[in-house]
């Protein structure tokens, strides 16, 4: 009996070492590679696709933290349809870049709610749709030069520090990537969306995720991998067991824990 | 987290300190005191109160020695049996030191106090337990209980008082460690700052912890101690004080030294990250 | 930096949900879910106004008179924390402890918040409209002389706007009151230096001589003084550190920094300063015929038996001086302390003299341009003046703003009582202190950081400035209004159509600095918004080649007639020596928490008040730490706990200032003793100043023992044989490879 709860154990055990080794290895498919070379998370790739079937998003689902859990909807003092303003032209939207209004992502520990006269600035000039109840509501707010009470959707503790800048300064501005593709990795297609709803539990687990990955800076016979400057402008590249350089995000408690 | 990771890792997370082989790079936060200069007047300490949400604890609680000043003045006597202190007092301000081989971090049966790699003794509020194992393990007693719930039950920050608090830094609930972090808020701010204007963050005063900024005869010198244009490291080298020496070589020469430099409990060798200046008295009075 | 075209106020009060409303955000125990908090949000924000981003507004500090500049810093429409001002030659960016407490002055809970109507012992909110037509009303049929006006030291627009209100009342009766000010110094300044207050140039002196002058404490402008002692350490043009001596029977925490701490018999500073002289001449020293005449009397063992400073001692600091020049003297509480003090300052000051210090450390303070702006200064004639005026039933109307006499007059005078007299009286405050209960009429005040105005420092340090005093966020209280503004729209009861073209005192402010904007530094900004905004963003304005004050040079010694040192008497054999120390002062900031809680730097005791007995002395008394006395003088008594501490002199005791409140709030109410109340009303002779030392106490034990509240724990200051505070000699030091 004993002899068998241990080797099971030691089965699990291997199952273990096996998928996160899996995980962590460079992956032979080149459509997931990042542009600098790296690996792109294949549990971030299989969340943003609509599920997955294979096997490591089903231990994501059912062993790892689940990470995929929407929030409530939360009812906003205006609903306001992200689909009109930032989704695809076929769709009827007007592909307005995030930034646009969530101007303060890239400068500011917050994407930031645009004030008022953000919407106003457009919407004075917008006869077509001036007198739809949602608009309405907006002018009356502008009016009464009231501030309006939108309510948080994304929040995470108070003892968290977490700084838009950073994100969107290395992914946007550094590496290129597409605006919503960045913000979509955390918030998911609100271009879908009428009001924003919490796409992740925005667990430490799900920010860790990513600030561990190990990236590969030299191949085995050290052939470097990608942009050298921009592994380095990370946490210095340290070798690990078999040799390889990896480098990794920031995954001090310090950084994040405030 | 992954297996692998660790084990690649493990090395990294528990290196031996003072790393002389993996030296600090970029940063190394350091501070210089010099006692000379400081007068005493506990303009730090306040400042430490506005900057870092601490606890005004009243009477009864501070007689219960629960008061939580992250930094203190102390005081001491010449106790030379003199009728009256002719020579003054002398001031003392202490403060977490940032050991390198901190006493407290490895004691923490949580893993809530870590040294970061630019040399900061970290403590993490949310996950402390409340063993006080590494308060009691503190050489300098620099670490502060909260036993108790300051912000809601003791309600220290009766409205409006509460919109003063810092929102860069938490407001620590029941049962929580804390201690000075070199205002580590301003630190990871001014990184923030520096990299995205891609630079390393410079000695010019655009980073000062609050006691530093406050003190009104400068005598406090903050900064990165491998920046070799930074004040304190400027001050380091001229004392002649190693960081990772628990006795220092101009110490054992013939004579002593007349280098004013020295580091508190430096034979303990917790290795602390703040070099004081001896404190000078005039000898023709 | 604010170049949009946005006017400032406009942008507050556009904010919206910014500013208080906003600030309330996040400010939750860590709520995190979704959908419970809400996100800063605006109706317009400025470009700077970028949330989690803080912005910086300069302003002046009022915790005290010293007049420094701070940088407030700002999130999302709330002031967080004061640093101080880079830029402001006063403290060169630098804050004292009691700068840091002032958001808690602002955010403190027990602010008025609404004008209080006395009706028998309450006070019942009342609106402003109603406020100004009861004082209007009650000023029918008064005459100008028969009206009062009590404040602290003023300068700039607010002072000139008060002076124009009296006038509009024909008024002459402005009493401009400090308990704890340098009167004494500053009329024994006047006449040997010909200013009330010079500039000196600790930074530039070898040797520092200072009687008594706390000027790393609470002294005139301990901010701008401890930097440029930092810099008197290091020694000035590559010299050798500086050398401080301090002199007084009890130790301040510029004694505590002292090289050598003299203590001295309560009153005999100026016969040390002369016996000083008289070794300093035996030594070479060319001094005047009259002056040699003057200090003939006192040779070093004479001045030794008297003062109880050794002969030794007195040697040594006369050689120091000489072999050391340039040095600095300065008189302190032994000018402010007693019946003698004129002459106690008068003699000190004649060391500057002898020692050829005048023109190098003591020197001729740059003026602002505009005499009308200029600080006046506060004293104790003023109150006792006052206080007479009210028992003889002069005043029907007082108004006071700013100082708290019901706390800090000696018992003696009933003031209290006779404030009573009064018909009607009118106090503004921010909080329910001692005298604002005694009003008939509260209004309430703006705390300074949410105020305008301008301020003209006293004390001015490298150059002349102008500071400026602006909001550094949106008014916390709806009805609290700045002292400007009151004074504006009481004027405009007398004079309206001189003063209709202001709305309010930020409009009056604002023309009143664009119509000299040439003089204020605006000869090349043609656009008025711009330099105005340039203005309100540097915080400080500064005048380059700014006359110098007249300074003229008086070296004799006539009129110096020190008295023989006093006798102790025998049924009250003790000095009190009430102690101003540099975070409570007057009392005007005990309801701050960060101030009670800071712990006194030469006795670490905290949140009560205490008494300092010499331990020789205690033991002959039998009293231990903790013991609760009765300090019992001529005009009342107190119960205090005994501390027993060796920085005083064994004939004298001391209490500190500025705890004892019986009101303003609950930091302040309840704790300690206020030794204000037991004073013996002595005057100097010459200035009739109140001489705070002169009271004489006699000390018993109560039986009852409590145990002291203090940082320092049981060990008390000892290193029980660590190095933990090491100290090394200048003849043992190298300081010259240091930074």
């Amino acid at each position: 009996m004993h002899s068998f709860l241990r080797f099971s154990f030691l089965l699990l055990g291997f199952f273990v070492a096996a998928i996160s080794y899996a995980a962590d290895a460079p992956p032979s498919d080149p459509s997931l590679l990042g542009v600098d070379g790296s690996a792109i998370d294949k549990a971030a790739r299989a969340r943003s696709d609509t599920g997955g079937s294979d096997f490591y998003t089903w231990w994501q689902k059912y062993f790892a933290e689940s990470t995929t859990e929407v929030g409530p909807v939360v009812k906003q003092p205006i609903e306001f349809p992200h689909f009109r303003h930032a989704g695809d032209r076929d769709k009827g939207g007007m592909e307005i870049n995030c930034m646009y209004c969530h101007t303060y992502a890239r400068r500011s520990l917050v994407a930031g709610i645009p004030p008022v006269y953000k919407c106003i600035g457009c919407h004075q000039s917008i006869d077509e749709v001036r007198n739809k109840p949602r608009i309405k509501k907006l002018f009356e707010y502008w009016d009464a030069k009231k501030a309006i009470p939108w309510k948080k959707v994304n929040d995470i503790p108070d003892f968290v520090r977490f700084s838009h800048e950073r994100h969107i300064q290395r992914f946007v501005f550094q590496l290129n990537r597409p605006v919503q593709q960045v913000c979509g990795y955390c918030h998911g297609d609100v271009k879908t969306l009428s009001v924003d709803r919490r796409e992740h539990l925005l667990s430490m687990g799900f920010c860790v995720t990513c600030h561990e990955i190990n990236h590969p800076v030299t191949a085995p016979g050290g052939t470097p991998i990608g942009n050298q400057d921009y592994w380095y402008s990370m946490r210095k590249p340290v070798e690990d067991s078999s040799g390889i350089l990896k480098a990794q995000g920031p995954n001090d408690c310090s950084v994040c824990h405030k | 987290m992954s297996i692998t990771t660790l084990f690649d890792n493990y090395s990294e997370f528990r290196h031996r300190h003072p790393d002389g082989d993996v030296p600090h790079n970029p940063y190394k936060w350091a501070m210089a005191i010099d006692l000379d200069a400081c007068s005493g007047c506990n303009a730090c300490s306040v400042a430490c109160y506005a900057e870092n949400n601490l606890p005004v604890v009243g009477k009864e609680k501070f007689a219960h020695g629960q008061v939580m000043h992250w930094m203190r003045i102390e005081r001491y006597w010449d106790h030379d049996g003199s009728e009256f202190p002719e020579r003054g007092a002398r001031y003392l301000p202490m403060l977490c030191q940032q050991c390198e081989a901190a006493p407290c971090e490895t004691v923490c049966p949580v893993g809530a106090t870590n040294h970061t790699p630019d040399g900061l003794n970290s403590q993490i509020y949310n996950r402390c337990i409340g063993s006080r194992y590494c308060s009691s393990n503190c050489p300098y007693k620099v670490r502060y209980f909260n036993w108790y719930d300051y912000p809601t039950t003791d309600n220290v920050w009766p409205a409006e008082m509460n919109m003063q608090l810092n929102p860069d830094v938490t407001v620590r609930g029941k049962g929580v460690m804390e201690k000075c972090t070199f205002c580590i808020q301003r630190i990871r701010g001014a990184e923030s700052d520096a990299k995205t204007q891609g630079r390393l963050v410079r000695d010019d005063g655009e980073l000062q912890t609050a006691c530093q900024q406050a003190c009104p005869t400068s005598a406090i010198s903050f900064g990165n101690l491998v920046d070799p244009e930074s004040r304190v490291h400027k001050q380091w080298r001229a004392q002649q004080v190693d960081l990772d020496k628990h006795e220092q070589v101009k110490d054992q020469a013939e004579g002593g030294t007349d280098l004013r430099g020295y580091r508190i409990y430096e034979w303990l060798a917790p290795y602390p990250s703040i070099m004081y200046l001896e404190r000078v008295r005039e000898s023709e009075i | 930096m604010m170049n949009s075209e946005f006017d400032r106020r406009d942008f507050l009060k556009v904010l919206g949900w910014g500013g208080t409303a906003v600030a309330l955000t996040g400010c939750g125990n860590g709520m995190v879910e979704s959908g419970k908090e809400t996100v800063v949000s605006y109706v317009e924000a400025t470009d700077y106004m970028i949330p989690s981003v803080s912005v910086y507004f300069n302003s002046t500090c009022a915790q005290c008179d010293a007049g420094c500049s701070i940088t407030g810093r700002i999130r999302e429409g709330r002031v967080l924390k004061l640093e101080g001002n880079p830029k402001s030659a006063i403290n060169r960016g630098k804050t004292c402890g009691l700068g840091q407490a002032g958001v808690q002055n602002h955010y403190n809970p027990d602010r008025i918040r609404a004008p209080l109507l006395r009706t028998g012992n309450t006070g019942e909110a009342i609106t402003w409209e109603k406020a100004y037509a009861l004082i209007d009303e009650k000023l029918k049929g008064v005459s100008g002389n028969q009206v009062a006006f009590l404040t602290g030291g003023m300068s700039g627009h607010t002072k000139v706007l008060l002076g124009n209100y009296m006038d509009s009342l024909g008024s002459k009766n402005h009493f401009v009151y400090e308990a704890i000010g340098p009167a004494v110094v500053r009329a024994a300044n006047m006449k040997s230096y010909g200013v009330e207050m010079p500039r000196f140039n600790i930074d530039k002196a070898r040797v520092v001589l200072s009687f008594g002058a706390d000027f790393l404490g609470a002294w005139v402008s301990p901010v701008n003084f401890s930097q440029q002692y930092a810099q008197f350490r290091k020694g000035a043009d590559g010299h050798q550190r500086g050398v401080l001596v301090q002199v007084e029977s009890k130790m301040t925490i510029t004694g505590a920094n002292a090289d050598r701490w003299l203590v001295v018999r309560p009153g005999t500073e100026g016969i040390l300063a002369l016996g000083i002289i008289n070794v300093l001449n035996k030594l070479g020293v060319k001094v005047s015929g009259d002056i040699a005449a003057a200090v003939k009397a006192y040779d070093k063992d004479r001045v030794s038996k008297d003062t109880g400073v050794s002969a030794e001692q007195i040697n040594k600091l006369a050689t120091l001086l000489t072999e050391r020049t340039p040095s600095l003297v300065l008189a302190g509480t032994a000018a402010e302390g007693y019946a003698h003090g004129s002459q106690n300052a008068a003699a000190i000051n004649l060391l500057n003299h002898v020692l050829g210090n005048v023109g190098k450390t003591v020197e001729a303070a740059e003026v602002v341009p505009f005499p009308q702006m200029a600080p006046v200064t506060g004293n104790t004639v003023a109150l006792q003046t006052l206080n007479d005026g009210l028992a003889a039933g002069k005043y029907k109307v007082l108004f006071s703003y700013g100082p708290n006499p019901v706390f800090t007059a000696p018992g003696a005078m009933k003031f209290k009582d006779n404030m009573a007299k009064a018909d009607f009286k009118v106090v503004f405050a921010q909080y329910l202190d001692e005298t604002a209960l005694q009003a008939d009429l509260v209004l309430p005040l703006d705390s300074p950081l949410e105020d305008w105005g301008t301020q003209v420092p006293e004390y001015m340090a490298g150059g002349a400035q102008i500071n400026i005093q602006q909001p550094l966020m949106e008014k916390l209280h709806a009805e609290t209004r700045g002292m400007g503004d009151i004074l504006l729209t009481l004027i405009k009861q007398r004079r309206a159509a001189e003063y209709k073209p202001f709305d309010d005192y930020y409009g009056y402010l604002r023309a009143a600095v664009l119509q000299n904007k040439a003089a204020l530094g605006g000869a090349h900004q043609p656009d008025n918004d711009i330099f105005w905004n340039e203005t309100l963003s540097k915080g400080i304005i500064k005048f380059d080649g700014a006359k110098q004050a007249s300074f003229s040079v008086n070296a004799g010694a006539t009129g110096l007639n020190l008295p023989e040192p006093a006798e102790i008497d025998a049924q009250y054999p003790f000095h009190l020596i009430p102690h101003v120390n540099a975070n409570l002062r007057d009392g005007r900031n005990t309801n701050q928490p960060w101030l009670q809680e800071s712990p006194d730097p030469l006795t670490t005791i905290v949140w009560d008040s205490w008494i300092e007995i010499h331990p020789k002395k205690a033991a002959e008394l039998g009293i231990q730490e903790g013991d609760i006395v009765e300090v019992t003088g001529k005009n009342g008594s107190l119960k205090v706990q005994a501390y027993l501490f060796p920085g005083i002199h064994p004939d004298a005791v001391s209490i500190p200032l500025g705890r004892g409140h019986d009101a303003m709030g609950r930091y302040a109410k309840g704790y300690g003793v206020n030794p204000f109340q037991i004073l013996d009303v002595v005057y100097d002779k010459q200035t009739g100043e109140l001489a705070l030392h002169e009271t004489r106490v006699k000390i018993s034990k109560t039986g009852e023992r409590v145990i002291v509240v203090k940082d320092e724990g049981p060990v008390g200051g000892n290193q029980e044989g660590q190095k933990i505070v090491p100290e090394m000699f200048t003849d043992k030091v190298n300081l010259s490879k240091e930074i």
